[in-house]
Protein backbone atom coordinates (compact mmCIF):
# COMPACT_ATOMS: atom_id res chain seq x y z
CA UNK A 1 0.00 0.00 0.00
CA UNK A 2 1.00 3.56 -0.85
CA UNK A 3 -0.17 6.20 1.44
CA UNK A 4 -0.27 9.93 1.57
CA UNK A 5 0.30 11.18 5.38
CA UNK A 6 -0.52 14.68 6.92
CA UNK A 7 1.17 14.44 10.32
CA UNK A 8 0.52 16.87 12.84
CA UNK A 9 4.11 18.24 13.78
CA UNK A 10 4.83 20.97 17.02
CA UNK A 11 8.48 20.89 18.40
CA UNK A 12 7.02 21.44 21.71
CA UNK A 13 3.88 22.67 23.82
CA UNK A 14 5.48 26.72 22.88
CA UNK A 15 5.59 25.91 19.13
CA UNK A 16 2.47 26.85 16.52
CA UNK A 17 3.06 23.52 14.64
CA UNK A 18 1.86 22.52 11.30
CA UNK A 19 0.74 20.14 9.36
CA UNK A 20 3.65 18.02 7.45
CA UNK A 21 3.27 15.73 4.07
CA UNK A 22 4.58 12.41 4.34
CA UNK A 23 4.40 9.53 1.60
CA UNK A 24 5.00 6.35 2.71
CA UNK A 25 5.72 2.94 0.41
CA UNK A 26 5.45 -0.42 1.70
CA UNK A 27 2.71 -0.31 4.22
CA UNK A 28 1.12 -3.65 4.87
CA UNK A 29 -2.53 -4.63 5.35
CA UNK A 30 -1.90 -6.57 8.10
CA UNK A 31 0.04 -3.57 10.08
CA UNK A 32 -1.85 -1.49 12.49
CA UNK A 33 -2.51 1.99 12.62
CA UNK A 34 0.64 2.49 14.78
CA UNK A 35 2.79 -0.29 13.01
CA UNK A 36 2.47 1.96 9.84
CA UNK A 37 3.62 4.86 11.85
CA UNK A 38 6.37 2.85 12.79
CA UNK A 39 7.56 2.28 9.70
CA UNK A 40 7.29 5.98 8.96
CA UNK A 41 9.61 7.17 12.41
CA UNK A 42 12.09 4.19 11.06
CA UNK A 43 12.20 6.02 7.51
CA UNK A 44 13.11 9.38 9.40
CA UNK A 45 15.34 8.17 11.83
CA UNK A 46 17.39 6.68 9.03
CA UNK A 47 17.11 9.72 7.30
CA UNK A 48 18.61 11.50 10.14
CA UNK A 49 14.95 13.66 10.59
CA UNK A 50 12.86 13.64 14.04
CA UNK A 51 10.55 10.81 14.35
CA UNK A 52 6.75 11.66 15.27
CA UNK A 53 5.89 11.43 18.55
CA UNK A 54 2.94 10.01 19.27
CA UNK A 55 1.34 8.01 22.29
CA UNK A 56 1.18 4.24 22.66
CA UNK A 57 1.42 1.12 25.36
CA UNK A 58 0.08 -1.89 25.59
CA UNK A 59 -1.03 -2.07 21.84
CA UNK A 60 -4.14 -4.32 22.28
CA UNK A 61 -6.73 -2.18 22.74
CA UNK A 62 -7.29 -1.59 26.65
CA UNK A 63 -4.85 0.46 28.13
CA UNK A 64 -6.21 3.87 26.87
CA UNK A 65 -2.81 5.64 25.74
CA UNK A 66 -3.08 5.58 21.99
CA UNK A 67 -4.42 9.10 20.47
CA UNK A 68 -4.43 10.29 17.28
CA UNK A 69 -7.62 12.25 15.20
CA UNK A 70 -7.42 10.35 12.29
CA UNK A 71 -9.16 12.31 9.49
CA UNK A 72 -11.05 13.85 11.34
CA UNK A 73 -12.42 11.12 13.63
CA UNK A 74 -10.82 10.23 17.02
CA UNK A 75 -9.02 6.80 16.88
CA UNK A 76 -10.20 6.73 13.21
CA UNK A 77 -13.68 5.81 11.40
CA UNK A 78 -13.44 2.30 12.70
CA UNK A 79 -16.41 1.53 14.99
CA UNK A 80 -15.72 0.57 18.68
CA UNK A 81 -11.71 0.63 18.23
CA UNK A 82 -8.42 2.41 19.47
CA UNK A 83 -6.32 3.54 17.18
CA UNK A 84 -4.01 0.48 18.16
CA UNK A 85 -6.25 -2.09 16.90
CA UNK A 86 -6.79 -0.21 13.73
CA UNK A 87 -5.55 -1.81 11.24
CA UNK A 88 -4.07 -0.70 7.32
CA UNK A 89 -6.50 -3.04 5.72
CA UNK A 90 -9.75 -0.54 6.94
CA UNK A 91 -7.53 1.75 4.16
CA UNK A 92 -7.27 1.77 0.26
CA UNK A 93 -4.00 2.07 -1.34
CA UNK A 94 -3.49 5.39 -2.14
CA UNK A 95 -5.60 6.53 0.28
CA UNK A 96 -4.58 10.44 2.28
CA UNK A 97 -5.04 10.38 6.02
CA UNK A 98 -4.67 13.77 8.21
CA UNK A 99 -3.66 12.62 11.71
CA UNK A 100 -4.11 14.98 14.29
CA UNK A 101 -3.51 14.99 18.27
CA UNK A 102 -6.43 14.90 20.22
CA UNK A 103 -7.51 18.91 20.61
CA UNK A 104 -8.66 20.60 23.83
CA UNK A 105 -7.75 23.88 25.65
CA UNK A 106 -7.62 20.55 28.62
CA UNK A 107 -5.06 18.62 26.55
CA UNK A 108 -2.34 20.50 25.70
CA UNK A 109 -0.21 19.29 23.07
CA UNK A 110 3.62 18.60 24.43
CA UNK A 111 4.98 17.55 21.31
CA UNK A 112 3.49 16.33 17.64
CA UNK A 113 0.85 13.89 18.54
CA UNK A 114 1.35 13.98 22.51
CA UNK A 115 -1.05 15.70 24.53
CA UNK A 116 -0.95 16.04 28.36
CA UNK A 117 -4.41 14.16 29.39
CA UNK A 118 -3.28 14.46 33.38
CA UNK A 119 -6.88 16.17 33.41
CA UNK A 120 -8.70 13.23 33.27
CA UNK A 121 -6.22 12.22 36.93
CA UNK A 122 -7.08 15.28 38.49
CA UNK A 123 -10.89 14.29 38.03
CA UNK A 124 -10.47 11.09 39.16
CA UNK A 125 -8.33 12.23 42.36
CA UNK A 126 -11.22 14.64 43.06
CA UNK A 127 -13.90 11.57 43.76
CA UNK A 128 -13.16 8.54 40.95
CA UNK A 129 -12.71 5.97 43.96
CA UNK A 130 -14.41 4.17 46.85
CA UNK A 131 -13.42 4.34 50.37
CA UNK A 132 -12.82 1.03 51.68
CA UNK A 133 -10.98 -0.82 54.81
CA UNK A 134 -8.26 -3.19 53.58
CA UNK A 135 -8.37 -7.00 54.74
CA UNK A 136 -10.08 -9.63 53.29
CA UNK A 137 -12.56 -9.78 51.10
CA UNK A 138 -16.21 -9.72 52.13
CA UNK A 139 -18.48 -13.19 51.50
CA UNK A 140 -19.49 -12.09 47.54
CA UNK A 141 -23.20 -13.14 48.16
CA UNK A 142 -23.17 -11.31 51.24
CA UNK A 143 -23.88 -8.27 49.41
CA UNK A 144 -26.75 -8.44 46.40
CA UNK A 145 -26.49 -6.03 43.63
CA UNK A 146 -29.36 -6.72 40.47
CA UNK A 147 -27.98 -8.35 37.92
CA UNK A 148 -28.94 -4.93 35.24
CA UNK A 149 -27.20 -3.03 38.01
CA UNK A 150 -24.17 -5.02 37.93
CA UNK A 151 -23.67 -4.93 33.46
CA UNK A 152 -24.61 -1.41 33.62
CA UNK A 153 -21.66 -0.80 36.00
CA UNK A 154 -19.63 -2.94 33.86
CA UNK A 155 -20.50 -1.51 30.81
CA UNK A 156 -19.29 2.18 32.39
CA UNK A 157 -16.46 0.79 33.73
CA UNK A 158 -14.85 -0.15 30.46
CA UNK A 159 -13.98 3.39 29.64
CA UNK A 160 -10.35 3.15 29.59
CA UNK A 161 -10.13 7.21 30.08
CA UNK A 162 -7.86 7.76 26.16
CA UNK A 163 -10.26 10.96 26.06
CA UNK A 164 -11.80 10.09 22.35
CA UNK A 165 -15.02 11.96 23.49
CA UNK A 166 -12.88 14.79 24.61
CA UNK A 167 -11.58 15.03 21.37
CA UNK A 168 -14.41 14.19 19.57
CA UNK A 169 -16.84 16.60 20.85
CA UNK A 170 -16.91 19.78 19.15
CA UNK A 171 -16.86 21.76 22.80
CA UNK A 172 -14.05 19.55 24.08
CA UNK A 173 -16.27 18.85 27.35
CA UNK A 174 -15.57 15.91 29.07
CA UNK A 175 -18.86 14.21 30.59
CA UNK A 176 -18.65 11.36 28.43
CA UNK A 177 -15.86 10.28 31.14
CA UNK A 178 -16.61 11.79 33.67
CA UNK A 179 -20.45 10.27 34.11
CA UNK A 180 -18.91 6.71 33.36
CA UNK A 181 -16.35 7.09 36.26
CA UNK A 182 -19.24 8.52 38.35
CA UNK A 183 -21.73 5.91 36.76
CA UNK A 184 -19.51 2.76 37.30
CA UNK A 185 -20.15 3.04 41.63
CA UNK A 186 -23.41 5.23 41.55
CA UNK A 187 -24.93 1.93 40.26
CA UNK A 188 -23.42 -0.06 43.16
CA UNK A 189 -23.82 -0.42 46.76
CA UNK A 190 -20.34 0.07 47.29
CA UNK A 191 -20.66 3.37 45.58
CA UNK A 192 -23.22 4.96 47.81
CA UNK A 193 -21.79 6.45 51.09
CA UNK A 194 -19.37 8.83 48.84
CA UNK A 195 -22.18 9.13 45.99
CA UNK A 196 -23.28 12.80 46.26
CA UNK A 197 -20.16 13.87 47.42
CA UNK A 198 -18.27 12.07 44.44
CA UNK A 199 -20.57 13.40 41.51
CA UNK A 200 -20.28 17.13 43.10
CA UNK A 201 -16.10 16.68 43.21
CA UNK A 202 -15.54 15.48 39.99
CA UNK A 203 -17.90 17.56 37.87
CA UNK A 204 -16.59 20.50 40.28
CA UNK A 205 -13.16 19.61 38.88
CA UNK A 206 -14.01 18.81 35.33
CA UNK A 207 -15.17 22.67 34.82
CA UNK A 208 -11.74 24.14 36.99
CA UNK A 209 -9.86 21.70 33.77
CA UNK A 210 -11.66 23.92 30.99
CA UNK A 211 -13.59 21.34 29.51
CA UNK A 212 -16.58 22.94 27.51
CA UNK A 213 -20.32 22.01 28.28
CA UNK A 214 -22.20 19.44 26.48
CA UNK A 215 -24.47 20.03 23.96
CA UNK A 216 -25.98 16.22 23.04
CA UNK A 217 -24.08 16.41 19.71
CA UNK A 218 -23.52 12.56 20.90
CA UNK A 219 -20.23 12.61 19.02
CA UNK A 220 -18.40 10.98 22.05
CA UNK A 221 -20.41 7.80 21.89
CA UNK A 222 -19.56 8.02 18.98
CA UNK A 223 -16.13 8.09 19.14
CA UNK A 224 -15.96 5.78 22.34
CA UNK A 225 -13.73 2.85 21.39
CA UNK A 226 -15.61 1.12 23.99
CA UNK A 227 -19.19 2.42 22.90
CA UNK A 228 -20.30 3.99 26.16
CA UNK A 229 -23.56 5.36 26.04
CA UNK A 230 -24.43 8.97 26.37
CA UNK A 231 -27.19 7.30 28.71
CA UNK A 232 -24.49 7.75 31.90
CA UNK A 233 -24.78 11.56 30.48
CA UNK A 234 -28.73 11.38 31.48
CA UNK A 235 -27.75 9.54 34.65
CA UNK A 236 -25.05 12.02 35.66
CA UNK A 237 -27.18 14.75 35.00
CA UNK A 238 -29.87 13.56 37.58
CA UNK A 239 -27.42 12.35 39.65
CA UNK A 240 -25.81 16.25 39.91
CA UNK A 241 -29.02 17.60 40.15
CA UNK A 242 -30.04 15.89 42.85
CA UNK A 243 -27.00 15.94 44.79
CA UNK A 244 -26.59 19.76 44.45
CA UNK A 245 -30.36 20.47 46.24
CA UNK A 246 -29.96 17.61 48.61
CA UNK A 247 -26.28 17.43 49.34
CA UNK A 248 -25.28 20.04 52.79
CA UNK A 249 -21.64 19.82 52.15
CA UNK A 250 -19.86 22.15 50.67
CA UNK A 251 -17.24 20.60 47.90
CA UNK B 1 -25.91 38.27 40.50
CA UNK B 2 -27.45 35.42 42.63
CA UNK B 3 -29.62 35.35 39.94
CA UNK B 4 -27.19 34.22 36.97
CA UNK B 5 -25.04 32.58 39.92
CA UNK B 6 -25.81 29.06 37.96
CA UNK B 7 -24.02 30.21 35.03
CA UNK B 8 -20.42 28.44 37.08
CA UNK B 9 -21.77 25.26 36.72
CA UNK B 10 -22.34 23.86 32.89
CA UNK B 11 -24.81 21.32 34.16
CA UNK B 12 -27.04 23.50 35.93
CA UNK B 13 -26.33 25.78 32.83
CA UNK B 14 -27.97 23.10 30.53
CA UNK B 15 -30.57 22.11 33.26
CA UNK B 16 -31.82 26.10 32.64
CA UNK B 17 -31.51 25.54 29.09
CA UNK B 18 -33.85 22.78 29.19
CA UNK B 19 -36.67 24.21 31.48
CA UNK B 20 -36.63 27.41 30.07
CA UNK B 21 -36.60 25.55 26.77
CA UNK B 22 -39.41 23.70 27.67
CA UNK B 23 -41.69 26.94 28.33
CA UNK B 24 -40.76 28.59 25.32
CA UNK B 25 -41.78 25.25 23.24
CA UNK B 26 -45.20 24.95 25.12
CA UNK B 27 -45.80 28.32 24.33
CA UNK B 28 -45.08 27.41 20.41
CA UNK B 29 -47.37 24.13 20.71
CA UNK B 30 -50.06 26.91 22.52
CA UNK B 31 -49.40 29.99 20.27
CA UNK B 32 -49.70 27.35 17.17
CA UNK B 33 -53.28 25.96 18.34
CA UNK B 34 -54.42 29.47 18.54
CA UNK B 35 -53.39 30.71 15.34
CA UNK B 36 -55.00 27.85 13.90
CA UNK B 37 -58.70 29.21 14.41
CA UNK B 38 -58.04 31.25 11.70
CA UNK B 39 -59.26 29.02 9.66
CA UNK B 40 -62.69 28.91 11.47
CA UNK B 41 -62.97 32.37 10.38
CA UNK B 42 -63.08 36.06 11.49
CA UNK B 43 -65.43 35.75 14.65
CA UNK B 44 -64.45 32.93 16.15
CA UNK B 45 -60.43 34.48 15.90
CA UNK B 46 -61.01 37.35 16.60
CA UNK B 47 -63.11 36.10 19.65
CA UNK B 48 -60.69 34.40 20.85
CA UNK B 49 -57.95 37.28 20.44
CA UNK B 50 -60.29 39.71 22.49
CA UNK B 51 -59.91 36.75 25.02
CA UNK B 52 -56.95 36.50 24.98
CA UNK B 53 -55.98 40.36 25.31
CA UNK B 54 -58.99 41.81 27.20
CA UNK B 55 -60.42 38.86 29.14
CA UNK B 56 -57.07 37.24 30.92
CA UNK B 57 -56.47 40.85 32.60
CA UNK B 58 -53.41 40.43 34.82
CA UNK B 59 -52.43 36.65 33.88
CA UNK B 60 -51.61 37.88 30.27
CA UNK B 61 -48.98 39.92 31.76
CA UNK B 62 -47.94 37.32 34.36
CA UNK B 63 -47.43 34.76 31.30
CA UNK B 64 -45.88 37.39 29.51
CA UNK B 65 -43.52 38.25 31.82
CA UNK B 66 -42.81 34.74 32.44
CA UNK B 67 -42.24 33.91 28.96
CA UNK B 68 -39.82 36.90 28.77
CA UNK B 69 -38.37 35.74 31.95
CA UNK B 70 -37.68 32.16 29.80
CA UNK B 71 -36.30 34.03 26.78
CA UNK B 72 -34.23 36.16 28.46
CA UNK B 73 -32.41 32.81 30.39
CA UNK B 74 -32.30 30.62 27.68
CA UNK B 75 -30.61 33.61 25.13
CA UNK B 76 -28.08 34.71 27.72
CA UNK B 77 -27.01 30.80 28.99
CA UNK B 78 -26.84 29.87 25.21
CA UNK B 79 -24.45 32.81 24.83
CA UNK B 80 -22.43 32.26 27.62
CA UNK B 81 -22.02 28.26 27.16
CA UNK B 82 -21.13 29.36 23.57
CA UNK B 83 -18.09 31.43 24.49
CA UNK B 84 -17.28 28.84 26.99
CA UNK B 85 -17.45 26.47 24.48
CA UNK B 86 -15.27 28.31 22.21
CA UNK B 87 -12.65 28.60 24.19
CA UNK B 88 -12.81 25.09 25.65
CA UNK B 89 -11.62 24.05 21.90
CA UNK B 90 -9.55 27.06 21.16
CA UNK B 91 -7.64 24.99 18.12
CA UNK B 92 -9.64 23.92 15.56
CA UNK B 93 -8.91 20.54 13.38
CA UNK B 94 -7.41 20.77 9.95
CA UNK B 95 -9.85 17.92 8.77
CA UNK B 96 -13.63 17.21 10.93
CA UNK B 97 -15.48 14.91 10.56
CA UNK B 98 -19.49 14.45 12.16
CA UNK B 99 -20.69 10.86 12.49
CA UNK B 100 -23.67 11.36 15.29
CA UNK B 101 -23.78 15.72 14.93
CA UNK B 102 -26.07 16.57 12.78
CA UNK B 103 -26.89 19.94 10.49
CA UNK B 104 -29.52 20.70 12.70
CA UNK B 105 -27.40 20.39 16.18
CA UNK B 106 -24.55 22.04 15.22
CA UNK B 107 -26.72 25.32 14.65
CA UNK B 108 -28.12 26.03 17.37
CA UNK B 109 -27.06 29.15 18.05
CA UNK B 110 -27.16 30.07 14.45
CA UNK B 111 -30.71 28.99 14.03
CA UNK B 112 -31.37 30.42 17.56
CA UNK B 113 -29.62 34.12 17.02
CA UNK B 114 -31.96 34.11 13.52
CA UNK B 115 -35.66 33.07 15.45
CA UNK B 116 -34.78 35.76 17.98
CA UNK B 117 -34.38 38.39 15.01
CA UNK B 118 -37.26 36.94 13.42
CA UNK B 119 -38.85 37.28 16.51
CA UNK B 120 -38.66 40.91 17.17
CA UNK B 121 -39.98 41.40 13.73
CA UNK B 122 -42.74 39.40 14.35
CA UNK B 123 -43.85 40.96 18.21
CA UNK B 124 -43.48 44.39 16.40
CA UNK B 125 -45.75 43.45 13.96
CA UNK B 126 -48.52 41.71 15.29
CA UNK B 127 -48.38 41.84 19.04
CA UNK B 128 -47.44 45.99 18.85
CA UNK B 129 -48.08 47.18 15.40
CA UNK B 130 -44.81 49.30 14.85
CA UNK B 131 -44.30 47.94 11.81
CA UNK B 132 -46.60 48.11 9.06
CA UNK B 133 -49.24 49.93 11.63
CA UNK B 134 -51.98 49.90 9.40
CA UNK B 135 -52.42 45.90 9.44
CA UNK B 136 -52.53 46.46 13.22
CA UNK B 137 -54.83 49.67 13.34
CA UNK B 138 -57.98 47.93 12.21
CA UNK B 139 -61.63 47.66 14.16
CA UNK B 140 -64.00 44.69 14.31
CA UNK B 141 -67.50 45.80 15.06
CA UNK B 142 -69.52 42.82 16.52
CA UNK B 143 -72.84 41.70 18.00
CA UNK B 144 -72.32 40.90 21.23
CA UNK B 145 -75.52 39.84 22.20
CA UNK B 146 -76.24 37.54 19.34
CA UNK B 147 -74.58 34.03 18.12
CA UNK B 148 -73.44 33.17 14.89
CA UNK B 149 -75.48 30.89 12.47
CA UNK B 150 -74.88 29.90 9.06
CA UNK B 151 -75.66 31.60 5.85
CA UNK B 152 -79.48 31.74 5.64
CA UNK B 153 -82.57 33.17 4.05
CA UNK B 154 -80.89 36.66 2.85
CA UNK B 155 -84.45 38.16 2.44
CA UNK B 156 -85.51 38.64 6.07
CA UNK B 157 -82.37 40.27 6.38
CA UNK B 158 -81.24 43.25 7.70
CA UNK B 159 -78.37 44.23 5.60
CA UNK B 160 -75.78 46.17 6.99
CA UNK B 161 -72.81 45.19 5.16
CA UNK B 162 -69.87 47.08 4.29
CA UNK B 163 -71.58 50.17 6.25
CA UNK B 164 -69.20 50.05 9.01
CA UNK B 165 -69.64 53.83 10.02
CA UNK B 166 -73.47 53.50 10.36
CA UNK B 167 -72.95 50.47 13.02
CA UNK B 168 -69.71 52.33 14.57
CA UNK B 169 -72.42 54.69 16.32
CA UNK B 170 -73.87 51.71 18.21
CA UNK B 171 -77.42 51.34 16.29
CA UNK B 172 -78.58 49.02 14.12
CA UNK B 173 -81.76 50.25 12.35
CA UNK B 174 -83.71 46.82 12.26
CA UNK B 175 -84.20 45.83 15.89
CA UNK B 176 -87.21 43.81 15.67
CA UNK B 177 -85.49 41.50 13.46
CA UNK B 178 -83.94 38.43 15.11
CA UNK B 179 -81.42 37.62 12.74
CA UNK B 180 -78.96 40.22 11.42
CA UNK B 181 -76.68 40.86 8.49
CA UNK B 182 -73.39 41.56 9.44
CA UNK B 183 -70.22 41.95 7.43
CA UNK B 184 -71.35 38.63 5.69
CA UNK B 185 -72.06 36.33 9.14
CA UNK B 186 -75.78 35.62 9.94
CA UNK B 187 -76.17 36.49 13.64
CA UNK B 188 -78.78 35.36 15.63
CA UNK B 189 -79.40 38.14 18.57
CA UNK B 190 -80.62 37.36 21.88
CA UNK B 191 -81.97 40.26 23.35
CA UNK B 192 -84.85 42.91 21.82
CA UNK B 193 -81.76 44.47 20.01
CA UNK B 194 -78.18 43.81 18.90
CA UNK B 195 -75.53 45.40 20.66
CA UNK B 196 -73.07 46.59 18.68
CA UNK B 197 -68.85 46.33 20.51
CA UNK B 198 -65.73 47.06 18.76
CA UNK B 199 -62.67 45.00 19.06
CA UNK B 200 -59.35 44.51 17.79
CA UNK B 201 -59.70 43.46 14.00
CA UNK B 202 -56.81 40.86 14.88
CA UNK B 203 -58.24 38.35 11.85
CA UNK B 204 -57.78 41.72 9.53
CA UNK B 205 -54.63 42.28 10.31
CA UNK B 206 -53.29 38.82 10.38
CA UNK B 207 -54.77 38.68 6.44
CA UNK B 208 -53.53 41.79 5.30
CA UNK B 209 -50.12 41.06 6.75
CA UNK B 210 -50.03 37.60 5.11
CA UNK B 211 -51.48 38.90 1.96
CA UNK B 212 -48.13 40.80 1.48
CA UNK B 213 -46.02 38.45 0.09
CA UNK B 214 -42.54 39.34 1.59
CA UNK B 215 -44.66 39.08 5.39
CA UNK B 216 -44.81 35.70 4.13
CA UNK B 217 -42.20 34.41 3.11
CA UNK B 218 -39.82 35.71 6.04
CA UNK B 219 -42.51 34.01 8.05
CA UNK B 220 -42.10 30.60 6.65
CA UNK B 221 -38.31 31.13 6.47
CA UNK B 222 -38.63 31.94 10.59
CA UNK B 223 -41.09 29.19 11.36
CA UNK B 224 -38.53 26.12 9.22
CA UNK B 225 -36.03 27.94 11.37
CA UNK B 226 -37.33 27.37 14.51
CA UNK B 227 -38.30 23.59 13.61
CA UNK B 228 -34.64 22.93 12.75
CA UNK B 229 -34.29 24.24 16.20
CA UNK B 230 -37.03 22.40 17.99
CA UNK B 231 -35.75 19.05 15.88
CA UNK B 232 -32.75 18.90 18.11
CA UNK B 233 -34.07 20.89 21.13
CA UNK B 234 -36.76 18.42 22.40
CA UNK B 235 -35.09 15.43 22.30
CA UNK B 236 -32.30 17.20 23.57
CA UNK B 237 -33.96 18.56 26.95
CA UNK B 238 -34.58 14.85 27.48
CA UNK B 239 -31.14 13.79 27.87
CA UNK B 240 -30.06 17.49 30.10
CA UNK B 241 -33.08 16.82 32.46
CA UNK B 242 -31.81 13.24 32.81
CA UNK B 243 -33.96 10.80 30.83
CA UNK B 244 -31.95 8.84 28.29
CA UNK B 245 -33.65 5.02 28.55
CA UNK B 246 -32.58 2.34 25.92
CA UNK B 247 -36.40 1.74 25.37
CA UNK B 248 -37.60 5.17 24.87
CA UNK B 249 -34.91 7.60 23.76
CA UNK B 250 -34.96 6.50 20.45
CA UNK B 251 -39.18 6.90 20.14
CA UNK B 252 -37.96 10.53 22.22
CA UNK B 253 -35.23 11.01 19.10
CA UNK B 254 -38.30 10.27 16.57
CA UNK B 255 -41.14 12.19 18.17
CA UNK B 256 -39.03 15.30 18.24
CA UNK B 257 -38.55 15.10 14.83
CA UNK B 258 -42.19 14.70 14.15
CA UNK B 259 -43.38 16.79 16.69
CA UNK B 260 -41.03 20.00 14.64
CA UNK B 261 -42.36 18.87 11.64
CA UNK B 262 -45.92 19.15 12.70
CA UNK B 263 -45.05 22.60 14.18
CA UNK B 264 -43.95 23.71 11.38
CA UNK B 265 -46.52 22.65 9.03
CA UNK B 266 -49.29 24.04 11.34
CA UNK B 267 -47.74 27.22 11.08
CA UNK B 268 -47.06 27.45 7.75
CA UNK B 269 -50.52 26.77 6.64
CA UNK B 270 -51.51 30.09 7.57
CA UNK B 271 -49.96 32.39 5.28
CA UNK B 272 -49.68 29.70 2.57
CA UNK B 273 -53.50 29.40 2.46
CA UNK B 274 -54.10 33.08 2.64
CA UNK B 275 -51.76 33.68 -0.24
CA UNK B 276 -53.57 31.12 -2.05
CA UNK B 277 -56.73 32.80 -0.77
CA UNK B 278 -58.08 30.47 0.54
CA UNK B 279 -58.80 32.05 3.74
CA UNK B 280 -59.24 35.33 4.15
CA UNK B 281 -61.96 36.31 1.89
CA UNK B 282 -64.30 38.65 3.77
CA UNK B 283 -61.68 40.88 5.47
Amino acid sequence: MRLKLFIWRQKNAQDKGHMEKYPVDDVQEDMSFLEMLDVLNEKLILEGKEPVAFDHDCREGICGACSLTINGIPHGHEKGTTTCQLHMRKFKDGDTIYIEPFRAKAFPVIKDLVVDRSAFERIMQAGGFISVNTGNAIEANSLPIPKKNAELAMDAAQCIGCGACVAACPNAAAMLFVSAKVSQFALLPQGQPERKRRVLAMVNQMEKEGFGACTNFYECEAACPKQISVRFIAMMNRDYLCSRVSEPVEV
Amino acid sequence: MILINYLKSTILSKFVMAITGVILVLFVIGHCVGNLQVFLGKDAFNSYAYFLQERLGELLWLIRIGLIAAAVFHIITSVWLKFLNWGAKPTKYQVKNYVKARLTSRTMIWTGIMIFAFLTYHILHFTMGVVHPEDYNKTDYYVTNAVSVDKVNNGTLNDTEGSDECCAEGTATNAKESIINYNGSMYKVEGDEPILSERHDAYAMVISGFQKPLVSILYIIGVILLGFHLNHAIQSSFQTLGYNNPKYFPKIVAGSTILSILIVLCYIAIPISILLGLVGGRV
